[in-house]
């Protein structure tokens, strides 16, 4: 009886959506963490008859055979691109991007990994790192007496010294913009890597060439929407509990067919 | 020999099968402009010989797909699209020609609108879509008309198979049109918005407990046909 393994196709693909969602709710205080959601596609039909065969028994031509599909598998977990809201924090170094683009940062394998999680912060010698601690491209260091710094949104930054009223740059941060964004590798702690679906990065200053601006003194917030999210997990539940419900009935009528007699 | 048992085996064969439908449509629930199916009962006529009457017996033979618009869901995403109406987006496939109603579309590395596992969207004049990496807001009409930051761009084209009885399901919820696609004017793209599956969980789960039942049926009725034609033979040999 293929109905009980297509019902399970149905059961296994409902739970995985259960998990991304899980996901989705667990990172909902993650900054610059964007929603997944997880697709799906049926899958190959069997053609028991193709349409337009003739059939055997008189010469008619099938007008639409039998097809008969064979159940669901998950096709994707797409990254639903979307800005979140900003939160104001008041830090020097934390900035938001207003727009699409990434910062890239340096890991210490030497490659380079894009985040949009802005909360930065000065390392041990001055140096601009992730929370993390991987420096941010390009390199900036801010001087150990520096008064206040401010950013711009085209990413310049500038330090005041001592009691001088003229600011001094000491460097811009550029963004990394990618043709397929989704296509980027998730590594974890809000990290990306680029790969051959993503497209090469596609390095610019912030506001130019379709790439967002930067904000001082914001964070971006999740973009998970919990109310969304609860929804589509009730859906999910009620899909699993059907497709239960599927084995139940295909397991009667197995029953049936041993009775046969 | 009796011909009653050969005629409850061919429908029990036949609910079999359209049990099988049922388990797809309620698996692809979830299933992104998914179109459920349904099964078609036809009879089939033997004759039985010259003296006798013909016998009737039942063929699951027929498969439909059911064409009802699925309930919309609003996603927000740029690039989920909904057609509204009749028609089907065209994709080009490494083996040819697919028409399908997911409209969850993304862009490839290289800015090419493609389904989610790199099929590539066609416009009205069957040619890639492409996207200028440099564009800020991507906005489509609901004539289908994709703009980039107020430029337009392509018109994402909607097609009809030139036989709907010839198509072909396949993988992906696509449906391969072996007789030939032509344009569809008159529908509505809806951007932001993902066409869900036209599977209705109540009427499914109604009809597999239909099915279940008439099975059970059948069974029933094959076992009283063995306990009627074991008394015939008992008596007659007493």
């Amino acid at each position: 009886m293929r109905a009980l393994r297509i019902a399970a196709t149905g059961m296994s693909a409902q739970q995985m959506r259960v998990e991304t969602i899980s996901q989705n709710l667990a990172n909902m205080n993650t900054t610059g963490y964007n929603a997944r959601r997880a697709e799906f596609a049926d899958l190959h039909y069997q053609q028991m008859a193709r349409p337009g065969t003739i059939n055997s028994a008189d010469g008619t031509i099938l007008p639409t055979g039998i097809q008969l599909g064979l159940g669901v598998r998950p096709s994707s977990v797409t990254v639903q691109i979307a800005q979140g809201s900003l939160s104001q924090t008041g830090g020097d170094l934390d900035i938001a991007i207003e727009g699409e683009g990434y910062l890239e940062v340096t890991l210490p394998s030497g490659q380079s990994a894009y985040t949009r999680d802005g909360g930065l912060k000065p390392s041990a010698d001055g140096l601009i790192v992730t929370s993390d601690g991987h420096p941010v491209v390009p390199g900036i260091t801010i001087p150990d007496d520096a008064r206040s710094i401010s950013i711009n949104s085209d990413g310049e930054i500038y330090a005041y010294f001592g009691d001088r009223v003229e600011a001094e740059l000491l460097g811009q941060f550029t963004l990394a913009g990618f043709s397929n964004a989704k296509g980027l590798e998730a590594i974890g702690s809000n990290l990306f890597l680029e790969t051959t679906a993503s497209g090469p990065a596609l390095v610019s200053t912030p506001g130019v060439d379709g790439l967002g601006t930067l904000r001082q003194g914001y964070l971006e917030d999740s973009s998970v929407d919990a109310v969304r999210e609860v929804t589509e997990l009730i859906e999910a539940q009620r899909g699993y509990e059907l497709n239960a419900k599927v084995i139940t009935a295909a397991d009667q009528m197995l029953s049936a067919t041993t009775q046969i007699r | 020999m009796d011909s009653a048992g050969y005629t409850t085996l061919t429908r029990l064969s036949g609910l079999n099968r359209e049990m099988q439908a049922i388990a797809n449509n309620i698996a692809n629930v979830s299933t992104t402009g998914f179109r459920k199916e349904g099964m078609l009962f036809s009879e089939h006529v033997s004759a039985l010989g010259r003296d006798e009457d013909s016998l009737s017996m039942a063929h699951a033979n027929v498969r439909l797909t059911h064409a009802a618009q699925g309930p919309l869901a609003a996603t927000g995403g740029t690039y989920d699209f909904a057609i509204e109406g009749e028609g089907f987006f065209l994709l080009q496939m490494p083996e040819g020609q697919a028409l399908t109603r997911n409209g969850a579309f993304t862009t490839n590395e290289q800015g090419e609108l493609t389904s989610h596992d790199g099929a590539r969207l066609m416009d009205d004049g069957g040619a890639p879509i492409f996207i200028p990496p440099a564009a800020r807001t991507i906005s489509v009409s609901a004539d289908g008309t994709l703009s980039a930051d107020g430029e337009p761009l392509a018109r994402i084209g909607l097609y009809m198979p030139e036989d709907p009885l010839t198509l072909l399901r396949t993988n992906g919820v696509r449906f391969i049109p072996t007789g030939g696609v032509v344009p569809q004017e008159g529908s509505v793209l809806l951007q932001g918005h993902l066409e869900t599956s036209n599977v209705d969980a109540v009427t499914e789960i109604a009809r597999m407990i239909e099915v279940q039942h008439a099975y059970t049926t059948g069974q029933k009725f094959i076992e009283q046909e063995h306990e009627r034609i074991k008394t015939v033979i008992s008596t007659l040999g007493r």
